[in-house]
């Protein structure tokens, strides 16, 4: 017991550590690097939503840009509408796509495997049709969500990027502190025991569809924070910002961070935002045509999934993991 | 009265359509027990090919069948080399339930992304064969044109040549028995596997078919990120799973019903409300009947 607190407040530091780091790290680089840092921060986020309710509750989600959606929509109608405080929109926006995500979720604890995937591939695809009909989302060109400028305390030099920078890291901080604790918890071990052996869980006593609700209840909320993330770095909200290609990224995203654990949630959010840029220097290198340079990224990253199955499926950390015990 | 008669058709019409995509959903999901969510890259791909047949040949009556078998042969060989390796590399662990799902995904973007490198990602055109303006009774236009009597037409007649495939030859039986009880199969001296890959390239086939008449019953363009395949997938799947996964009869019917309910909510109450429709049937369906409408008899083993 005594142990578990040292490590809860070590981790605790080492979170504080890790966002000094950033902060740091965040003055040494130029403005397109910082940019790339609040997507990173921003796919942390919607990574680790997927790994907490496929990894830890053993429901798959082909459909969560949707959830982000409802999050980015959230907080543009609040900033536009009531013109509520930052803190305020984010707060609304997972509160919403909680909501959403628990009424999904009811849904859902009825499903498994290929139907909850299907059920929620079918939602991604429906949804800019949806938002299309709608007079108060805006239609087609979306929402404008304008989180305003730097305060003016942070200096003159202080750019907008860096300011969405700091907001992304601040919110993944929170919501990875805030999850490792969570799954550490008693609920974690709920949704562990229901994703290993569901009908041992049930027998042990547990309520697997109500643990089921709200591990896709809390999945929805982060997603709903990524998506207002999303939002903010591009300042608006439309049907467009959430394709299907996003949902599928992001699965794509937490299988390469290996679904069972939330160590590897950065090589994913990582590797979403470097495989274009890497693309686009191998094109350049070897002069390839523009089909080639269009279609590189979307080859590398379903390769790289692909692969990620075949050899890796439970993720590198836990193969690197897996290694180390075997040895000694 | 016209005006149902023509929402009938055109409900029959895409609905038929459906049915081919939903078809090659069961047959994969029959013979590999995975839901082939790439089904519609690879029949965007055998399309791919039927374009590109009819821009050499000018030929759509030649470009039909080279995208069947194309597509045959690409769901052949991604069965062989490809998701046999992964069902037999993923079959344990905490992902195993997943792992072909998320694979299946990787392969549709592999498809797409092959796709662009040799056709671009701007739109290319099938001209459709056949006149897409309706027979006319006296002042009044059916929503019946030639275009669409193929399309009825043509999925009759690959309706019928699979259920005699089922029903009357051997590798019909074989197809069946796999499905229903492998390992007995395996004893009784059928090459499940073959018969495993067999079940894929029909799947492929009737996907090839599906997006050939698809492009020629919409505006006949196409594109590696085109709506119509996403829709085409989505609603195969829809339809699939409200006929219940497991029966061919069952796809044919939910696709039906599916292209039906969708072109009257269509027609009488609008346009916005069609895919909200489509995705409250799926979810009344699932939470009512799970194993779909048509569905065999209970006892059948998952």
């Amino acid at each position: 017991m005594h142990n578990l607190k040292a490590s809860n407040i070590s981790r605790f530091f080492g979170f504080i550590l890790f966002g000094v780091i950033l902060l740091i790290v965040g003055n040494s680089v130029d403005e397109l690097r910082v940019y790339q840092g609040a997507t990173v921060a921003m796919y942390v986020v919607a990574i680790s939503s997927i790994i907490l309710l496929t990894g830890y509750s053993g429901q798959v989600s082909l459909g969560h840009g949707a959830l982000l959606a409802v999050g980015g929509y959230g907080a543009a109608l609040l900033r536009n509408n009531f013109n509520a405080p930052v803190w305020l929109c984010f707060a609304g926006a997972v509160l919403l796509a909680a909501l959403w995500g628990a009424l999904l979720g009811a849904t859902a604890a009825r499903l498994s495997g290929p139907y909850l995937a299907g059920t929620t591939l079918a939602l991604a695809v429906g949804l800019p049709s949806i938002a299309n009909q709608f007079k108060f989302l805006g239609g087609e060109q979306g929402l404008i969500f304008d989180i305003g400028l730097p305060p003016a305390s942070l200096g003159e030099m202080f750019s907008l990027y860096k300011w969405f920078f700091w907001i992304a890291s601040l919110a993944a901080l929170i919501s990875m502190w805030w999850l490792q604790n969570l799954l550490r918890s008693r609920y974690g071990r709920v949704w562990r025991a229901i994703r290993t052996q569901s009908i041992a869980a049930e027998l042990a006593g547990i309520h697997v569809a109500r643990s089921k609700i709200l591990a896709f209840t809390v999945s929805a909320g982060l997603a709903g924070l990524a998506g207002a993330l999303l939002s903010m770095t591009i300042s608006t909200v439309s049907p467009g910002a959430f394709p299907l290609t996003l949902s599928f990224a992001l699965a794509t995203g937490a299988v390469i961070s290996g679904v069972t654990t939330l160590g590897g949630v950065i090589i994913g959010a990582v590797t979403l935002v470097a495989i274009p840029e890497i693309a686009d220097s191998i094109a350049h290198r070897i002069g390839a045509s523009e089909n080639v340079t269009n279609n590189l990224p979307g080859l590398l990253v379903s390769g790289l999934l692909i692969l990620t199955v075949l050899f890796v499926p439970n993720g590198p950390v836990e193969q690197m993991k897996h290694r180390k015990k075997v040895h000694i | 009265m016209f005006q149902i008669l023509n929402t009938f058709l055109i409900g029959i019409t895409s609905g038929s359509i459906y049915a081919l995509m939903a078809i090659s959903m069961v047959l994969v999901w029959r013979s590999t027990r995975v839901v082939n969510f790439a089904q519609a890259g690879m029949a965007l791909l055998s399309t791919y090919f039927g374009y590109e047949v009819v821009n050499r040949f000018d030929s759509y009556w030649l470009a039909l069948p080279v995208a069947m078998i194309s597509g045959a042969v690409v769901a052949a060989f991604i069965e062989l080399v490809f998701m046999r390796v992964l069902l037999k590399h993923s079959n344990s662990g905490p992902i195993a339930s997943i792992a072909p799902i998320i694979a299946t995904l990787g392969l549709l973007g592999l498809i797409k992304a092959f796709i662009g490198f040799f056709w671009g990602n701007q739109d290319v055109n099938i001209e459709s064969p056949l006149s897409t303006v309706g027979f006319s009774i006296g002042t009044q236009t059916l929503s019946l044109s030639p275009m669409k009597l193929l399309i009825l037409i043509a999925v009759s007649m690959l309706l019928l040549v699979l259920t005699f495939v089922f029903q009357k030859t051997n590798i019909g039986l074989a197809l069946r028995a796999s499905a229903y009880a492998p390992e007995i199969s395996r004893l009784a001296g059928i090459k499940v596997d073959l018969v495993r890959t067999f079940g894929w390239a029909l799947a492929g086939a009737a996907g090839g078919a599906a997006g050939m008449l698809q492009t020629a019953n919409g505006n006949g363009a196409l594109s590696p990120d085109s709506l119509e395949f996403s829709l085409l997938l989505a609603f195969g799947f829809i339809a699939a799973v409200i006929g219940g996964l497991d029966s061919l009869l069952g796809a044919v019917f939910g696709a039906l019903l599916l292209g039906l309910v969708l072109a009257f909510v269509l027609t009488y109450v609008g346009g916005s409300l069609v895919f909200i429709t489509a995705f409250v049937l799926l979810l009344v369906v699932l939470i009512v009947r799970p194993a779909g409408l048509i569905s065999q008899k209970a006892g059948r083993r998952a």
